[in-house]
């Protein structure tokens, strides 16, 4: 067991090379009899927390993950990841496979989350410097002349959106905002396909599909400075070129009709039902989004929500040695899911205020002439024991407040970074310099480059006459 | 019974109230939050052969639960202002140009709340404890000066704003005032203000606002003003109301030569909307609740027309204020009308005025809409104007010190209305102003004097109230608040105040320090007039955003001109300059120095000995300075005169030296 976990190959989102200390407990009364494997996934997480559950939390504030074993014959071998912190593996096992799925469990879902790799570098979370989220949803009506559709988002945002707000909060303190904005059609063209009969616009114009000059999403006075936007955004196709369909580049076409950017948010084309616009009435007609449209439009949101934090947006887990299915929680996120999102989190940043401490080290490098305050020392020394404390705490497990002192030890280093007495003194360059002395060294340096080669004009002839003279002394002698 | 019934009607209207939206957004079968949204314009012929647009919207937020978050057609940037700065009122003005009150009106419902100072003005009244106004005030002059982009953020400084106490609105305590006079003010700035508008300028009357049109106009004011109720208990406000107003003078080209009459008068132009803005209605914008133009004639257009008519004995059906008539007499407009209004009579009011109403819910592109008015018959007639004709203007010269004048001479309107008043016998002009100095003007309040009909007065006679709070040198600007009285038939009044221009440290000049320092308006308010015009009788609630904003009982008030005070200010270039001349100096005698040192001067003779013939060229230049030093052209010989020569050269160049630092100091 020591030698498999000494396997483990260092994960690259950010925890460290840390011994695992693994508990085997193969006395499986407590099991019997709390917990009826037969039972559907659901059940049997939940009667596995209230058995393990209870237990963690204490000590040292660790978390502990588990992962049962239940070997019996009969089907094949089955493995489930719950919501809570806990997975098992049913089904005829071999110890050593055993060892070998729970030590994959742990360290590829557990510890990595559950990435593909490729999908969004782990190094980006869009989560603010001071801990926030604004999420901003916005229904675009391309063009209101044909049909307007407008949405409860009211009741959206009490019911599917409230839950995962509430889930979030170790991670991120997420707030929601939502508008509807009118006349704003899409930048990128999109052509008349008559196999789908629709129309089409492919993935290689997804980056002309957000027309930042028309769509003014961005103006949330809500967010401050150093938080983080994220926008989600219905889009209404107009008449023109409605239904608007999303082909992949395999040649299919999308099933949930939308895409993400990494770090901006996602988009979700909303085909109208008829796409027919009543010509006799000169008023459009106006709708409301229907709540099961809107649910449907929320889930593929929660989806794409949860691919800009790097997780996969459906429920299985294909490893080295075979699948696992991973239990969604209805609040979004999973509380191991968490786990990793606060690892994730603490870790970007401590990285990202390396970085800035790290500019600004070969910016006072780079600059021996700059004065620099001693409040700007000071906020680096914080900055570094905030730092220091989040990955003492990182390491005990204490990840709640690992991620509230490395957002301290980002926002420190932030501040001494653009430090305003910073930003004066850069200005102040060497040119300067040049420019008020160059009227004197400008004129000096002609007169002395004058002389020299006068001098040196002189010093030819001489001693050509030397030469000569040396010439004429051997022939005279 | 009677007391049951007073107990239960404000509650029948408040129920009314709260109905009234919910119904509205059922009709509509849409937005279930109850937000709105109109548009407005209205056009009005100016005496000076101009004409006024007013374009007016107006996008209202009910109360909701859900604290301002979401917005179905209230832009969300403006409701989180609001909830984010606790702001009860605000408004914010753009403008270009000086409100001509004499010619363009001082008396009406327009003029006393569009016409606004030259650059930005802001004022805002905050719902917080008082000792977080200003932080609140500075908070938002920056997330304004983002929206909109302008420089609005210099507002955030404590020299440039204001607490006025009741000089200029009766809140006091957490009102601000602040303004920028020298703002330029165009595109970039009236664009993010389209993007508050539902339809932008997609759809809808903003799709007139053609930019080049209305900037070449004489004036033009772009205003967002905002009430708030959210920070009231449920249901006693009406939530977020936010106006966008943008006023325009423009002066139609006449299409048609004018022809001479024989009156002194001229033909008025005659125009029609796609003269004045090179555009045309197209639809209206499917957001808005009502989209209607209105054509007002002036009250005193009217009451001249009534003159010619029975001048003239033109007596016909076709009556200017009759329904469904597109020609008369006088003009014809090219749309007809679907209602007239007349103004109801007001209280101490003259002549009433007309409103023409289109509404142009039935145009669409295949059949623009297209207003024009064509007069026949030339008229002339003048705007009812403001009881005092005001203006501002600085005395003295030098850099020293001056005097700020400001002058007040009645108009025909005063006269009236004090006889009217003497009949009854009390007998005052209340005037209130409102000034703030920068603290560069070191104003001294002790020499206020004020003038009446030339002669001077105590100050104690006519000075009823005032609040001066002194400038603090960088750190807060002078404000007065003064309340006068003035005796009756007075035909002219000033008042004066001497100061001394300060000094700024050389980093606190802006760019073009030479062009002078502009000290803001002053408002004279009038607080006995007030103006309304009101043309429906009923109290129904679907009435027109622009018309119920007519009837708000509005002061008179009246901005001044923006003065330019030149300030003594240093040669910015001076240590350049200094640097420049060292140097050079520095540089010659470096330079004359060096060839001194590297001269050899035994074998410069001996080389002159040996060159016996000098070239043709030589000989001449030597010749030519033989002429300059007015010697004799000898070929030197002995070392004394090699020396001597040697010593003239030098003299030379110091003379060539001083002919240069001649030339640096007076042309340098």
């Amino acid at each position: 067991m020591a030698e498999l976990t000494r396997q483990t190959p260092q994960c690259g989102t950010c925890s460290p090379n840390h011994s695992v200390s693994v508990l085997l407990d193969s006395d499986s009364h407590r099991l019997v009899g709390a917990v009826d494997f037969d039972g559907d996934d659901e059940a049997v997480d939940e009667a596995l927390q209230a058995v393990f559950g209870v237990g963690s939390g204490s000590g040292a504030g660790g978390e502990v993950y588990t992962v049962v074993v239940v070997n019996r014959g009969g089907e094949e071998v089955r493995a489930v990841v719950g919501k809570y912190r806990n997975a098992w593996i049913l089904g005829r096992v071999s110890e050593a496979e055993a060892v070998a799925k729970a030590a994959e469990v742990f360290v590829k879902v557990f510890v990595n989350g559950g990435k593909e790799e490729g999908l969004i570098h782990g190094e980006f979370m869009p989560v603010g410097a001071d801990g926030t989220l604004v999420l901003s949803f916005n229904l675009l009506n391309a063009d209101p002349r044909d049909w307007i559709y407008d949405w409860d988002f009211q009741t959206v945002d009490e019911i599917l959106l409230a839950p995962m707000v509430e889930a979030m909060k170790p991670v991120a303190n997420i707030s929601v905002e939502s508008q509807v904005l009118y006349h704003v059609p899409k930048s990128s063209l999109s052509y008349w396909d008559d196999n789908w009969d629709s129309y089409i616009f492919s993935t290689k114009d997804l980056p002309f599909f957000v027309n930042s000059n028309e769509w003014h999403l961005d103006t949330s006075i809500a967010a401050g400075g150093r938080s983080k936007m994220l926008h989600f955004v219905v889009y209404v196709p107009s008449a023109k070129e409605c239904p608007l369909l999303l082909q992949l580049p395999d040649g299919q076409i999308s099933k949930t009709n939308s895409f993400i950017s990494p770090m901006w948010g996602g988009v979700i084309v909303l085909n109208t039902q008829t796409c027919r616009k009543d010509s006799e009435s000169k008023h459009p007609s106006r709708h409301t989004i229907l709540h099961e449209d809107l649910q449907k439009v929320f889930e593929v949101f929660m989806g794409q929500f949860r691919q800009l934090f790097s997780f996969k947006s459906d429920n299985l887990y294909v490893g080295a040695s075979g699948t696992y299915n991973l239990l969604p929680s209805e609040r979004g996120f999973t509380l191991w899911e968490l786990d990793v999102l606060s690892r994730m989190h603490t870790c970007f940043n401590l990285h990202s205020c390396a970085t800035t401490l790290g500019s600004l080290s070969r910016l006072v490098q780079s600059l021996p002439r700059m004065i620099i305050k001693d409040e700007i020392g000071k906020q680096v020394k914080y900055s570094l024991e905030a730092a220091k404390l989040a990955q003492t705490n990182a390491s005990l497990g204490v990840y709640d407040a690992s991620a509230v002192s490395s957002r301290q030890a980002r926002s420190l280093a932030e501040d001494a970074f653009f430090h305003p007495s910073i930003m004066s003194v850069s200005y102040y360059s060497f040119e300067h310099c040049f420019a008020v002395y160059s009227p004197f060294f400008l004129p000096v340096s002609m007169h002395v480059i004058l002389a020299a080669l006068r001098e040196w004009r002189r010093y030819k002839k001489e001693n050509k006459k030397y030469l000569v003279w040396k010439a004429k002394m051997k022939d005279a002698l | 019974m009677a007391l049951l019934f007073l107990l239960l009607r404000p509650i029948l209207l408040l129920s009314l109230f709260h109905f009234y939206p919910i119904s509205q957004s059922e009709a509509a079968s849409g937005s279930p939050a109850g937000e709105d949204f109109s548009e407005e314009l209205l056009l009005r012929p100016l005496p000076d052969r101009k004409l006024l647009a007013h374009f007016h919207f107006q996008s209202r937020a009910p109360h909701t639960s859900s604290d301002g978050r979401h917005h179905h057609l209230f832009p969300k940037a403006i409701s989180q202002l609001v909830q984010k700065f606790h702001v009860k009122e605000m408004e914010l003005s753009f403008t270009q140009g000086r409100w001509n009150y004499d010619q363009w009106g001082g008396f009406d419902p327009i003029s006393s709340s569009n016409a606004k100072p030259p650059g930005v003005e802001l004022w805002a009244v905050f719902d917080v404890p008082h000792e977080q106004v200003d932080d609140s005030w500075k908070n938002l002059t920056h997330a304004l000066s983002g929206l909109f982009c302008a420089s609005i953020n210099f507002l955030e400084s404590s020299t440039t704003y204001s607490a006025p106490d009741w000089g200029y609105r009766p809140d006091s305590g957490s009102l601000r005032y602040g303004s920028l006079p020298r703002e330029a003010v165009c595109t970039e700035n009236l664009t993010p203000w389209l993007k508050l508008l539902p339809c932008r300028d997609k759809a809808g009357l903003s799709t007139l606002m053609d930019r080049p049109s209305i900037y070449k106009g004489y004036y033009h004011s772009q205003r967002l003003r905002l009430t708030s109720s959210e920070f009231e208990p449920e249901g006693v406000g009406s939530g977020i109301v936010l106006e966008q107003t943008l006023t325009v003078v423009v002066q139609p080209s006449s299409q048609r030569t004018v022809r001479s009459y024989s009156h002194e008068t001229k033909l008025q132009p005659s125009w029609s909307l796609t003269s004045i803005f090179g555009r045309k209605v197209s639809s209206r914008c499917v957001l808005a609740k009502s989209s209607i133009v209105y054509l007002q004639l002036d009250g005193g257009l009217i009451a001249e027309l009534d003159s010619l008519q029975n001048e003239n004995k033109i007596y016909s059906a076709d009556n200017y204020v009759s329904e469904g008539v597109r020609s008369n007499a006088f003009f014809e407009v090219s749309v007809k009308p679907d209602r007239v209004l007349k103004e109801l009579k007001g209280v101490e009011k003259k002549n009433p005025s007309v409103l023409y109403e289109f509404s142009i819910d039935k145009y669409d592109e295949s059949g623009p809409f297209d207003l024009g008015l064509t007069w026949k018959v030339p008229v002339a007639w003048s705007c009812q104007k403001a009881p005092l004709h005001v203006s501002r203007f600085l005395m003295g010269s030098g850099n020293e010190r001056g005097a700020i004048a400001i002058s007040l001479r009645s108009t025909e309107l005063t006269d009236e209305l004090l006889h009217t008043e003497k009949s009854e016998g009390r007998c005052k002009l209340e005037v209130k102003v409102f000034q703030v100095v920068p603290w560069y003007i070191k104003v001294y309040f002790h020499t206020l004097q004020v003038f009446v009909n030339e002669e001077p007065q105590a100050v104690s006679d006519v000075v009823e109230k005032m609040r001066v709070s002194p400038s603090v040198d960088k750190l807060s600007p002078g404000v007065m608040e003064m309340l006068l009285k003035f005796p009756c038939g007075m035909k002219s009044a000033a008042i004066t105040l001497d100061f001394d221009k300060g000094f700024l440290h050389i980093d606190e000049y802006p760019p073009d320090a030479n062009q002078g320092f502009d000290i803001p308006s002053a408002i004279i308010s009038f607080p006995n007039f007030h103006t309304s015009m009101q043309f429906l009788k009923d109290d129904s609630s679907d009435k027109s955003a622009i018309l119920s904003k007519f009837e708000e009982n509005s002061a008179v008030l009246a901005y001044t001109e923006v003065l330019l005070v030149p300030l003594t200010t240093p040669d910015f270039s001076m240590p350049y300059n200094v640097i420049t001349i060292t140097c050079t100096v520095c540089a010659l005698y470096f330079g004359s120095l060096l060839n001194v040192l590297r001269r050899r001067v035994g074998e410069e003779e001996r080389l002159k000995n040996k060159e016996k013939e000098p070239g043709r060229l030589r000989q001449l230049l030597f010749r030519l300075y033989a002429k300059i030093t007015g010697r004799p052209l000898e070929p030197v010989e002995s070392t004394t005169t090699s020396s001597s020569s040697s010593s003239s050269k030098l003299g030379f160049i110091i003379l060539v030296a001083g002919i240069a630092v001649f030339w640096q100091v007076y042309y340098g």
